[in-house]
């Protein structure tokens, strides 16, 4: 019986791709949305301008605070309530760009704040305005704190975008889910379903670990 | 070139800046010293406003320096500050460091920039170490480059908060006389030191100040010889003999 299911699940192999792919796309686009916000948003969350600092900082602290399954049904199922009607996959990308905005927010903001005071001195005492200062000298040396664990982030992205299957996004989870009540072989199908998962995500905690160690040996060398 | 009228400062309720009066003219060298914590440092960054002032008036260069209506670019274009921690961006070479302002804020084309940094880099004698980087370099050379970088927008003022502090002994010659030699070649500047034997060479007026405020003002060797407050004596005393 094995053999049989076995054979099946190869037979499967394309519909699996294609969840793989919906990840990948899910993810992707996410990941690239949610990047552009969250530098955005991590930069007002270190700046001057209190009330911008303060909104950001609700902003996060209510998507950390609040299931990311939550999120997405509050996106899918509430918004249509007021109007808002979308489609699943913008309303998962919606939700996961929103997720991952909120934590990139954090790691950039805390980047920016770990840059020495002196620097910003030293910068605003030669007359370099406030962006100047920003974009030449504070964020260049921020960005060796924040791309080891922005990567790391990314590893987070790509396994929460399994949540978006619960609003019928067939993503690998989902193809997991529909494949397991032809073959009834749990272990083997999410065994797959781990496996490409696993796939996208070993890539990107290498390189997370490389960076770690590259950005290590560049600021001891600075 | 620099004028304090009335300029009170406080970080809460301490006063830290009491009642300053104090006229800085053209190619002055004026050293301030006194105990730590007697207000020197935050006197010499309200020139270019890295600190506010809540009370009086601060004008260089017939500029405002403390109205919000003035053009703060244009008034620290023409002051440069050096640091006591050196400050230089890390990940920038020394010629880029020297250069970076010029180029964004005076708006100078990037060949004539480098060409003019070259130049000042090689005035503070470190012709050969243009593009290394700040980490590459000793304390006296990093606190020269960082001279560089306050002369690399040809500013009227320098101000100079506590330079050698932070150096080990055999480096601090190198960057006093690159300081001396600023000194004879006219520069208006404000220093900020312990070091006795410099004031006593270059100043023209050395300041003491004790809790904010300046007690004696007077040339060097009236104060080092003669100083006329019981403060002002303690002080050399304790300077003296550590």
């Amino acid at each position: 019986m094995w053999g049989f299911y076995f054979n099946e699940l190869i037979r499967s192999l394309p519909f699996f791709l294609k969840g793989l792919y919906m990840t990948v796309a899910v993810a992707g686009l996410s990941l690239v949305f949610g990047t552009i916000i969250g530098f955005i948003a991590g930069i007002i969350r270190a700046g001057r301008n209190k009330p911008g600092r303060l909104i950001v900082g609700a902003w996060v602290d209510l998507i950390r605070g609040t299931p990311f399954l939550v999120q997405i049904f509050v996106i899918f199922f509430i918004l249509p309530g007021i109007g808002i009607e979308l489609e699943a996959f913008p309303a998962a990308v919606i939700a996961l760009t929103n997720l991952t905005a909120s934590f990139i927010c954090e790691i950039v903001a805390s980047g920016i704040i770990a840059v020495p005071k002196g620097q910003r001195e030293a910068a605003t005492a030669s007359g370099l305005s406030y962006y100047q200062q920003l974009r030449f000298i504070v964020l260049p040396q921020a960005i060796r704190s924040i791309l080891p664990p922005l990567v790391g982030q990314y590893v987070l992205l790509v396994k929460d975008s399994s949540v978006v299957s619960a609003i019928g996004v067939v993503d690998i989870t989902r193809v997991g889910w529909l494949t397991v009540q032809r073959i009834p072989e749990g272990l083997m199908v999410f065994g797959l379903v781990g496996l490409l998962y696993f796939a996208i995500c070993y890539p990107l905690i290498n390189l997370s670990g490389f960076l770690e160690r590259r950005m290590t040996v560049a600021s001891t060398k600075l | 070139m620099i004028s304090f009228k009335n300029v009170n400062k406080w970080y809460g309720e301490l006063h830290v800046l009491n009642s300053i009066d104090l006229e800085v003219a053209h190619g002055e060298v004026v050293v301030v010293c006194g105990p730590s914590g007697s207000g020197k440092s935050t006197l010499i960054r309200c020139i270019n406003r890295l600190e506010p002032i809540q009370q009086g008036e601060l004008i260089v260069d017939g500029m405002k320096v403390h109205d919000k209506k003035s053009n703060m670019t244009k008034i620290r274009a023409e002051i440069g500050f050096v640091f006591q921690s050196f400050n230089l961006y890390p990940h920038m070479t020394a010629l880029e460091n020297v250069t970076i302002a010029p180029i964004k804020v005076r708006k100078i084309n990037k060949e004539e920039a480098e060409k003019l940094g070259k130049e000042t880099l090689i005035r503070v004698g470190l012709g050969d170490r243009i593009n290394h980087h700040p980490a590459q370099l000793s304390g006296g050379q990093q606190q020269r480059v960082a001279i560089a970088r306050g002369l690399g927008m040809r500013p009227k003022i320098m101000l100079f908060d506590e330079p050698t502090s932070a150096l080990d002994p055999e480096m601090i010659n190198e960057v006093l006389d690159v300081m001396r030699d600023l000194a004879k070649e006219g520069m208006t500047m404000m220093v900020v030191t312990h070091e006795m034997g410099f004031a006593r060479e270059v100043a023209s007026r050395v300041v003491f100040m004790d809790e904010g405020k300046i007690i004696e003002v007077a040339p060097p060797n009236d104060f080092f010889t003669n100083p006329q407050t019981e403060r002002g004596k303690a002080f050399l005393q304790s300077i003296l003999t550590h």
